[in-house]
């Protein structure tokens, strides 16, 4: 099977709905292969929502969306248990967690107790529910979104939370050829683009994840990881170095990445390219440094030596 | 208590094995009660580990104190030399470990631990002592590394590699250190060992006083000639010469006993080529040397006895090797003084009546000296005498009772007698003490003799002939001098009776035997390299290699190579340390980029091959293949499975990075 075929066909069939955002997309995916869930990070109207959604379509997962505010509880996620008279039993009825692909919107608008409710079934793959724990669907993704401004009324998520997600990614705004694309395609057929279709199945969805776990690693490349990792331990910017688990991203990340792209190795390129979307929310800048995680990422990009120790 | 001033409860087990493979040598020389105390000290600090008792009070402690030092001057009669302090040292060992409360007091143990590795070379240098401290080393070493490690760890065997890592590391120092290290002289001197039985030769002799000698299988020294080795009938290795008689005893003359006239030896007329060889001697705590009949020695420090003897001023402590070539054809003092006649004729007066008589007798019927001693031997042979190793004791006029009654005794009793009838009957004669025989090795082809190999023979002096050996022993027990003690005594069943272990016991066998000669020559070696390698000798090592050696050339070449044993290891230490190194192929690679660097594409630290690749296609459109080939190569053998050597691979960049100049 060729692998980057079908994703340069996922890539393409997602762009058709997202126009102009081919790296983002494919980031996308690449998270979702590596079995990771997803942060979206952007202003409204971005196309956060139509890109989880055209993903979903793509995978062909069953899919739901979670407007979260700030009344929401913990139970309108999870599902909760109602008495029925009929049967004099309760009875379970699942929240909207139980999909493969969750869409939460505006994660940082509910209050802790329900992200975090959120963040264990992210983490476990399980649920709890009324002492009883029921497992989430498989493959399950969540694909949060975030608004970076309007902060009043909001619970942004701290540090460790964010360590969860895999990956961030901000759309930003189109390119104008895009844009303007998008504009004609609206004002000659008068209505958005199609639903794209399935394009990966579950198996082969499975087969993308065997061949991840088959992807040779060399010493060199092992190397360079670890420098990047001192590196932001060690230099005077970094208020906190990557942990361990970041690190660790990284590297799934970057061999989903060689997969994606047809090659049974990784290189230093794959981590290069995945280094931002995994790493920049991670760090914090000390006091010192003026910019924020993306400058750093791309400051320990620039100095770390590729090939030298 | 601070938890890392705590000893780690797996430390706690290697010091205690520490203790334990330090003392066991010292076993077989310690008073049984000193086993007795390590054990409860051990058990005490257990259950203060466990939390059950606890440390000693001070007052306690001095209790203690004062019974280790009573109990030692119980064992020993006395708190001063050599065993009695080691007992104490070690005694006191033992209970530091009730004062084992913080991790200083474990450096203090295990630091006191090496010191008292070296205590067991006070008593022997043997190669399998030095193999055993080795490894006693190591097991300390072992300790010192689990100090070091997390308190709640389990018992592991991490740190016996560590610290075998460490003491591989530390060898080349030792080396230089052993060779280079300037071999000062003793600051100190430890006290003679009082209490080591002296086995072998003494210096005196008194037959009838022994009933029953026993001899053990210690090497007393070993010989390594340079051409053939004589017979081992005519190895005659005469350490004492004895011409005093007094009380039943006979000894050597000392130097003030002779008048200064005779002090020097007599010349000696030497002719034909010498038996060229060197003695490896233990030490002895006395100050003669054994050789080979008339032996010349030209070593410093060797003199020579006017009974042509040679000895060394300064008693032998440690082992010594000297050089001596003999002539055991060369006549010996054709003319005899007279105070030397005189000194050899004279006999207590009123003593042996009976041998006296018989003396007379002989030199009658003989008609000359050499007759009397052709027909005292012959005595001795058809006559029913026995040699045994117990004879019964003798009481006044020993040598009478010997003659006439008992008969039965060994070579002291036969040497004596001899000289006895010689002196009675006008001959000049002497008794002789040293060693017969010895065993060649056929591995190294040294002769070893043994303890058990010691004799005494006796000389007498003819008209025209000099001093002539005569073995009366010879005419008793003829295989006691062709074939050793062993067969001399096959039917007595008394050879090497107190010691059931020796290996010596078992010649019989095969490969035990060819075990025993092996390790025998391998200890030879052991011996004069190692343990021999003295200041002397270290002194013409380097000479032979640096010429002439001035205190600044040695301090340099100390210092130079301590250096040059260290850099090697800190450069690996730090090669260690820092991590991945550059390979041979990614030099090769950065050879290449600085080669398009000087074509103005610099590769960007933080760019990778492909993306560099991309570049320079870019900017150097006309070297876009030899970049895909040598991005393509590199990035085959540094990143992908490939089973490719990285070599061949370095190669094959450099061989196509060359098409850019």
């Amino acid at each position: 099977m060729q692998i980057q075929g079908l994703v340069d066909v996922a890539v393409s069939e997602v762009g058709r709905v997202l126009l102009g955002k081919e790296a983002q997309i494919r980031l996308a995916l690449c998270c979702l292969f590596a079995r990771g869930h997803l942060l979206i990070e952007d202003l409204p109207g971005m196309g956060k929502t139509t890109l989880s959604h055209a993903l979903a379509d793509v995978l062909g997962l069953s899919y739901k969306r979670v407007q979260f505010t700030s009344d929401l509880l913990p139970a309108d996620i999870l599902g909760v248990s109602i008495y029925n008279r009929n049967d004099a039993s309760f009875t379970f009825h699942p929240g909207p967690i139980f999909t493969q692909l969750l869409l939460a919107d505006e994660i940082n608008r509910t209050t802790p107790r329900t992200q975090s409710a959120l963040l264990e079934a992210m983490a476990e793959g399980q649920v709890t529910v009324e002492g009883e724990t029921r497992a989430l669907p498989e493959p399950f993704f969540v694909i949060a979104t975030q608004n970076p401004i309007h902060q009043s009324g909001t619970y942004p998520l701290p540090e460790s939370q964010l360590d969860r997600f895999l990956m961030r990614l901000e759309l930003g705004y189109p390119h104008p050829v895009a844009e303007r694309e998008m504009f004609q395609r609206k004002a000659l057929s008068g209505r958005d683009s199609q639903r794209p279709g399935q394009c990966i199945s579950a198996a082969q969805l499975q087969q993308i994840r065997e061949a991840v776990a088959g992807v040779h690693t060399s010493d060199s490349l092992l190397d360079y990881l670890q420098r990047l990792v001192a590196y932001t331990r060690e230099a005077p910017e970094f208020a906190v170095g990557l942990s361990p688990r970041g690190a660790l991203a990284l590297l799934d990340c970057a061999r989903t990445w060689a997969v994606m792209h047809n090659r049974g190795h990784v290189v230093p390129e794959d981590l290069q390219m995945v280094l931002p979307a995994v790493v920049a929310h991670r760090l914090v800048p000390s006091g010192d440094f003026s910019g924020d995680g993306m400058a750093l990422v791309m400051q320990m990009q620039r100095k770390v030596d590729v090939i030298r120790p | 208590m601070k938890v890392d001033e705590q000893i780690p409860r797996n430390a706690l087990v290697w010091i205690m094995l520490g203790m334990a493979a330090l003392l066991a040598p010292h076993l077989g020389r310690l008073p049984i009660w000193v086993l007795v105390v390590y054990i409860a000290c051990a058990l005490w600090r257990l259950q203060i580990f466990r939390g059950a008792w606890h440390f000693p009070r001070r007052l306690v402690k001095l209790g203690l104190i004062a019974m280790a030092g009573t109990g030692i001057w119980l064992s020993y009669g006395s708190l001063l030399g050599l065993e009695p302090t080691v007992a104490l040292l070690l005694t006191a060992y033992a209970m530091k470990l009730l004062e084992l409360a913080r991790r200083q007091d474990a450096y203090v143990l295990l630091f006191l631990g090496y010191f008292i590795c070296i205590t067991e070379f006070l008593f022997t240098q043997d190669l399998l002592v030095v193999l055993y401290s080795l490894a006693t080393v190591w097991l300390v070493t072992a300790a010192l590394v689990a100090l070091h490690q997390g308190v709640q760890e389990h018992f592991r065997f991490g740190p016996l590699r560590q610290s075998g890592v460490m003491l591989a590391q530390a060898f080349p120092l030792m080396l230089v250190l052993f060779f280079l290290f300037p071999r000062i002289g003793p600051l100190w001197t430890v006290p003679v060992k009082t209490h080591a039985a002296r086995t072998g030769v003494s210096d005196n002799m008194s037959p009838g006083s022994i009933s029953s000698l026993s001899k053990s299988d210690e090497v007393a020294f070993r010989v390594s000639f340079e051409g053939e080795i004589p017979p081992r009938a005519n190895l005659y290795w005469r350490g004492l010469v004895m011409s005093r008689l007094q009380q039943g005893t006979w000894s050597a003359f000392n130097y003030y006993d002779v008048p200064a006239a005779e002090r020097r030896a007599a010349e000696v007329a030497t002719e034909g080529e010498p038996l060229r060889y060197s003695v490896l001697m233990m030490p002895t705590q006395q100050n003669w040397l054994y050789s080979l009949r008339y032996a010349e020695s030209s070593q410093a420090g060797i003199m020579q006895a006017p009974d042509f003897r040679l000895f060394r001023p300064v008693e032998i402590e440690e082992q010594y090797r000297y050089q001596v070539r003999s002539w055991p054809q060369a006549a010996l003092e054709p003319v005899l003084s007279d105070w030397r006649r005189l000194a050899e004729l004279r006999l207590p007066d009123s003593e042996n009546p009976r041998t006296r008589a018989l003396a007379l007798q002989l030199r009658e019927e003989a008609g000359s000296d050499a007759g009397l001693v052709e027909a005292v031997l012959a005595r001795f042979r058809e006559e029913s005498f026995v040699y045994t190793l117990q004879p019964p004791l003798l009481g006044e006029n020993a040598t009478d009772q010997f003659l006439f009654e008992t008969r039965r005794g060994f070579c002291e009793h036969y040497a004596s007698a001899f000289v006895t009838l010689m002196r009675a009957g006008g001959v000049p004669a002497r008794v002789v003490a040293g060693y017969q025989g010895g065993e060649v090795n056929p591995v190294n082809r040294t002769v070893i003799v043994h303890q058990f190999d010691a004799h005494a023979w006796a000389e007498v002096w003819l008209e025209g002939e000099g001093w002539r050996r005569v073995d009366p022993t010879a005419a008793v027990s003829p295989s006691r001098i062709e074939q050793g003690l062993e067969q001399a005594l096959a039917g007595e069943g008394s050879f090497l009776a107190d010691s059931p272990l020796s290996p010596l016991r078992y010649r019989r066998v095969d490969w035990i035997n060819s075990l025993r000669l092996r390790y025998d020559a391998l200890t030879y070696r052991w011996q004069s390299w190692v343990v021999g390698f003295n200041s002397e000798n270290q002194l013409q090592l380097l000479q032979r290699y640096l010429g002439e050696l001035t205190a600044q050339k040695f301090v340099l070449i100390l210092l130079g190579s301590g250096l040059l044993v260290l850099l090697p290891l800190a450069a690996w230490l730090l090669r260690q340390r820092g991590g991945a190194t550059l390979d041979g192929l990614s030099r090769e690679y950065l050879a290449f980029c600085a080669q398009l660097a000087r074509r103005g594409v610099e590769r960007a630290p933080g760019e990778g091959p492909r993306d560099f690749a991309r570049r320079v296609a870019a900017a150097l459109p006309a070297h876009a293949e030899v970049v895909a080939e040598v991005t393509g190569l590199y990035e085959n053998a540094q990143y992908a499975a490939s089973r490719d050597s990285r070599r061949d691979a370095a190669q094959r960049i450099r061989r196509s990075r060359r098409r850019l100049r």
